[in-house]
C-alpha cells in the first residue's frame, strides 16, 4: 500500500515538474518569438523609414517569426500556449518595434532588452487572463447576435 | 473534395502524434474531466491516432471514426488497449452510416475545426443521438478578444492547406444545428473549450 501510495506521489511530482517545465517554455517561447521579431526590424528599419510603413513591416515580421517559433516550439510547449502569446508579441510587438525603430536610434542590446521584457510581460499577461477565463460558465442557448 | 480531405489527414497522420503530444498532455486532464460523461453506446468522431482512448472511463462501448486510414492504422493499437468494448470504422462524419437514435454519448475533440460543412456534420450527430443523449466537445474556437481572433483569421488559410481552420466558432454552430449548450468551460483563455450539449 504504502509502495502503490509512493508510485502514485512519484507519478504526481512528475506530472507537476513538466507542467512547471511547460510554464518555463511558454515564457521562452515568448521571448525567442519577441527576439526574432525585434532583431530584423532593428537591421531593417531606421529613421529614414515612413513610420506607418514602419509599423507595417513589423507586423509582417514579426507575424513571420511568430509563425516560425510556433512551428518549431508548438510541438514542445503546446500549440495554443505558444500561438496566443506569440500572435500578441509578433503580431503587435512588431507593430511597436516598426514604430520605435523609425523615430529612434537604439542599440542592437537595447532593443534585445526591451524584446524580451515584452516577451516575459505578455506572457505574463496572457497566463493572467487565462486564470481569469477559467471559472466553468453554465448556460442556456446563446442570443442570436453572439454568433 | 472528400479524396483531398482524406489525403491531407493522412499526410497529418504521419507526424500527429509529435505535433500534438504537448497539447496532450497539457490538455489531458481537462478531457478526462469532459469524458467523465459519457455513458452508454458512445460515438467518437474524428479519432485521429487515438490518443483520447487513454482519457475514456474504462467498460464503454465505444464506436470510433475517422475518414483517414492512415489515422485509423495508427489507433489500432491505442483501441486493442482500452480496457473496454472499441470498434474502429473509416466514416465521413457529414454521412454517418448509422441508424437514427444510436448513440447515448457522442464525443468530438478537435473535429469540427476541420469538417467542411460543420452544421451539417453537427446536424448528423443530433440524427444518430438519442432525445436524451448527450454531445461532449473539446475544440478550439475563435477567441472573443479581437487581437487573438485577428490572429486567428490570418492563420487560417494557412493551417487550412494542412490542417484545421483557427477560427471557427463550433460553440455556435452545434446551437445551429439544434443542440442546447448545457456547459461551456475554458480551458484555455477561451480559445480551447470543453462544452456539453443537448439535443433542444
Amino acid at each position: 500500500m504504502n509502495v502503490s501510495r509512493e508510485a502514485l506521489q512519484d507519478t504526481a511530482g512528475r506530472s507537476r515538474l513538466r507542467g512547471c517545465a511547460y510554464l518555463l517554455g511558454e515564457y521562452v517561447a515568448g521571448v525567442v518569438t519577441a527576439v526574432a521579431t525585434a532583431v530584423p526590424i532593428h537591421a531593417l528599419v531606421d529613421r529614414d523609414w515612413d513610420m506607418v510603413v514602419a509599423m507595417l513591416a513589423g507586423t509582417v515580421l514579426g507575424t513571420a517569426a511568430h509563425l516560425v517559433v510556433l512551428a518549431l516550439l508548438g510541438p514542445l510547449v503546446g500549440f495554443f500556449h505558444v500561438m496566443a502569446p506569440g500572435a500578441v508579441v509578433g503580431m503587435y510587438g512588431g507593430m511597436l518595434f516598426g514604430m520605435r525603430d523609425s523615430m529612434q536610434a537604439v542599440s542592437r542590446s537595447r532593443a534585445v532588452a526591451v524584446a524580451v521584457a515584452v516577451g516575459v510581460l505578455v506572457v505574463a499577461a496572457v497566463q493572467l487572463y487565462d486564470r481569469a477565463l477559467r471559472p466553468e460558465v453554465e448556460r442556456g442557448p446563446r442570443r442570436e447576435t453572439d454568433s | 473534395m472528400i479524396d483531398q480531405l482524406r489525403a491531407k489527414w493522412d499526410r497529418a497522420s504521419r507526424t500527429y502524434d509529435w505535433t500534438t503530444r504537448s497539447d496532450e498532455f497539457r490538455f489531458g486532464a481537462a478531457k478526462r474531466h469532459l469524458f467523465a460523461r459519457m455513458r452508454g453506446r458512445c460515438l467518437m468522431l474524428a479519432t485521429g491516432t487515438g490518443h483520447d482512448f487513454q482519457n475514456f472511463p474504462p467498460r464503454l462501448s465505444v464506436t470510433a471514426i475517422d475518414i483517414s486510414p492512415g489515422m485509423l492504422d495508427r489507433a489500432r493499437e491505442r483501441a486493442r488497449a482500452y480496457e473496454g468494448r472499441l470498434e474502429l470504422a473509416r466514416m465521413d462524419a457529414r454521412a454517418l452510416a448509422f441508424p437514427d437514435q444510436s448513440f447515448d454519448t457522442v464525443v468530438a475533440v478537435c473535429t469540427f475545426c476541420s469538417v467542411p460543412d460543420p452544421v451539417r456534420g453537427l446536424r448528423e450527430l443530433r440524427r444518430v443521438l438519442k432525445p436524451d443523449g448527450r454531445l461532449l466537445l473539446f475544440e478550439h474556437v475563435r477567441s472573443r478578444l479581437t487581437p487573438l481572433a485577428i490572429m486567428q483569421d490570418l492563420l487560417t488559410p494557412l493551417t487550412r492547406r494542412f490542417g484545421p481552420d483557427m477560427n471557427r466558432d463550433t460553440v455556435a454552430n452545434a446551437e445551429r444545428a439544434g443542440f442546447r449548450v448545457v456547459r461551456e468551460e475554458n480551458v484555455y483563455l477561451d480559445l480551447v473549450k470543453s462544452v456539453e450539449a443537448v439535443p433542444a
